[in-house]
């Protein structure tokens, strides 16, 4: 056990001494190695950022929310079928809302895509409209930074009050307080009286640039469009309550669009788990992608590797001759081989971890000034991926170290100590 | 006679017994080394010499374990080796053989230090005895003054110095030498074959493979070979003295 600790501590060092003597060749070796450990860990790194996108999103939403809906958030049902699906009608939602025991919150939301407003002489369009009840206010998306949320009386007046979003507050505002200031949706005046928190993920970026108004002047206004539905927000209150409060609803929901028991639901329950399996489908094209380039430079890699392994056996014949003539057995010098072969390529990962963070740095720092969506990215790249880099490196070391190392490993000390 | 007296008495260091190496050239069998019976005790100074061809690297090899006979068997120290393996072989040069070589044979990136060091590397010595005994060694040869000295640094009689720090190193029982003087001035060489006198009086046994009959007059007893033969072995009469080493 000594005499092998003893062993892989002098191949450390010979090794570390034959790279430092080929500092060019032993870089433009592992060169290969370098890009692939640079895909690994890159990688890994967007993935990190949309992991923490995701879980952003999933804090967001609120992971305890359920979404009673005509559509399917995770697009898994049948779409001709879903499509067909009767609307969600105001009164139902309503009907739903009241009889609700178990929920924390329930509030209606009913959404129009590509709104237009004017203020401040501006016109702003592509932007959504949301209706739905004072309680919005009451759930993580409707959390607001400046002024308040509309009130129970303002919704049930219909008072022409808006809390916008974060980026309608910077387009229309850019310099002021929008709070108390007038808009118009549709030509109708509305007071702004709260801007929501910025929340905009690299999911949910359309969340910023949305505009709340209470749900009886959004009928009002939007009411009348084609095949108008609306969803249905449900905060349960806990995970533990998600189960009870999915079940309750589902059982109201059946009740309210008068289903025979052996019809399917004609609405979808959505949670946030459908946002992990988009992301967990991105995911995988990231993976492929990254792990058939990462294959690709490590092949690259292990030839390259070999190739100077060949190289450094040939030129090293004389000094395998010394060793076994003072008792070096044929494992000592496979070892030895085999060491440095593993311990260029982890030099190599070294490097491409020090390139790649400066690079991911540098990134992470610059490239969200230019394009904000990418704010998700982190300025330090993941550890544990890291480690697997390091790791995987020293592994392709071993795997491309072995046939020169057996090699080394057989040279007759006869022939080699006569070799010049 | 000079010397020492040689005593026979006991087990012999080395024993050969009827060995032979054939080498295949080709379709052609080449006998390096016919028929060799050649016994040498503990703290014996044999030269063997003969003129290339003659079958005496050939010998060296085998007596060094670097390489097994076609033929015969050979007892070090009362055992068989000439069955071994590499990796047995490997460990007998390790503990038993001190190769000094014509060419150094110096790990040319190492200091003087981590060279004598080696051996012992592959023996799994701990490191601080390793640095005491590697030190020891090179203060018997004079170098304790060059331990960090590459062997570029260094002239040919200090490499070889070095060399034979290296072969002492794991106090082995025998010291094999294969011209050693072979690449030195003749000063070099003169204070080479000092150093092995003295680790002769000290109790070492040396085997001195050469071509050249000066060197071979400092050992106590000569073996020449010839044609892969035996051609004499007797006690040297004409010994070298050195001056200022005690006899």
């Amino acid at each position: 056990m000594i005499k092998l600790i003893t062993e892989i501590e002098e191949s450390i060092r010979i090794s570390a001494e034959s790279i430092w003597a080929n500092k060019l060749r032993a870089f433009l070796a592992t060169l290969g190695v370098v890009i692939g450990i640079s895909f690994v860990v890159l990688m890994g790194w967007a993935i990190s950022g949309l992991d923490k996108a995701l879980q952003d999103s999933i804090n967001l939403i609120g992971e305890d929310m359920l979404y009673i809906d005509k559509w399917d958030w995770s697009g898994g049902k049948r779409w001709k079928e879903v499509r067909n699906r009767k609307e969600i009608t105001l009164q139902q939602a309503r009907d739903l809302i009241s009889n609700l025991t178990l929920a924390e919150i329930a509030v209606p939301l009913a959404t129009t895509w590509n709104a237009q407003v004017k203020a401040n002489n501006i016109f702003y369009s592509g932007l959504s409209v949301a209706g739905t009840s004072a309680d919005f206010g009451r759930i993580p998306s409707g959390d607001v930074e400046k002024g308040r949320f509309f009130s129970y009386a303002d919704e049930r007046e219909t008072r022409p009050v808006a809390v916008i979003g974060y980026k309608v507050a910077k387009t229309l505002f850019p310099e002021e307080d929008p709070v108390g200031k007038e808009i118009k949706i549709k030509g109708q005046k509305f007071e702004v009286i709260g801007v929501v928190k910025r929340q905009g993920t690299m999911l949910l970026d359309f969340i910023d640039d949305r505009i709340y108004i209470p749900i009886g002047n959004f009928m009002q206004l939007f009411g009348g469009e084609h095949r108008r539905s609306i969803s249905i927000g449900i905060k349960a209150g806990s995970i533990d309550r998600m189960d009870e409060v999915r079940e309750e609803a589902r059982g109201l929901m059946r009740t309210i669009r008068n289903l025979k028991p052996w019809q399917e639901d004609d609405f979808s329950i959505n949670e946030t788990k459908a946002f992990e399996e988009i992301v967990s489908t991105f995911r995988l094209y990231v993976w492929g992608i990254g792990i058939g380039m990462t294959i690709l430079s490590f092949i690259v890699g292990i030839i390259g590797i070999m190739n100077i392994m060949f190289v450094s056996v040939a030129e090293r014949t004389k000094e395998i001759g010394i060793r076994k003539s003072v008792g070096a057995k044929n494992r000592s010098i496979l070892l030895q081989f085999i060491i440095e072969a593993a311990f260029l390529c982890f030099a190599g990962a070294i490097t491409s971890i020090v390139f790649c963070s400066i690079l991911v740095f540098a990134v992470a720092k610059l490239l969200p000034k230019l394009v904000p969506e990418t704010a998700f990215l982190q300025p330090f790249l993941p550890v544990d991926f890291v480690i697997y880099a390091s790791v995987v490196a020293i592994f392709v070391g071993i795997l491309a170290g072995f046939l020169p190392a057996l090699r080394a490993s057989r040279v007759d000390p006869i022939e080699s100590l006569r070799y010049e | 006679m000079n010397g020492k007296n040689i005593s026979k008495d006991g087990q012999p260091l080395i024993d050969l017994r009827h060995i032979s190496r054939v080498y295949q050239v080709g379709f052609e069998q080449v006998f390096a080394l016919r028929d060799i019976n050649l016994q040498i005790y503990p703290n014996e100074y044999v030269a063997i010499m003969g003129p290339s061809g003659s079958g005496k690297s050939t010998l060296m090899n085998i007596i060094g374990c670097l390489d097994t006979p076609t033929g015969g068997e050979y007892y070090l120290k009362g055992i068989n080796v000439s069955e071994f393996d590499d990796n047995e072989l490997a460990e007998i040069r390790n503990k038993e053989i001190g190769f000094v070589f014509q060419m150094f044979n110096l790990l040319p990136r190492a200091s003087a230090l981590k060279n004598v060091e080696l051996p012992l590397i592959y023996s799994g010595v701990p490191k601080s005895i390793r640095l005491e005994r590697a030190l020891k060694s090179l203060e018997a040869v004079g170098m304790a003054d060059r331990i960090s000295h590459k062997p570029n640094e260094l002239s040919g009689g200090q490499r070889q110095k070095v060399a034979i720090a290296r072969a002492l190193v794991t106090s082995p029982s025998i010291i094999l030498a294969d011209e050693p003087t072979g690449n030195l001035d003749s000063k070099s060489g003169e204070d080479i074959m000092k150093i092995f006198h003295r680790l002769w009086h000290e109790g070492n046994t040396i085997v001195l493979v050469t071509h050249e009959r000066d060197i071979a007059l400092h050992a106590q007893r000569i073996v020449r070979l010839r044609d892969g033969l035996i051609e004499s072995d007797e006690l040297n009469h004409h010994r070298v003295v050195f001056e200022g080493v005690n006899e």
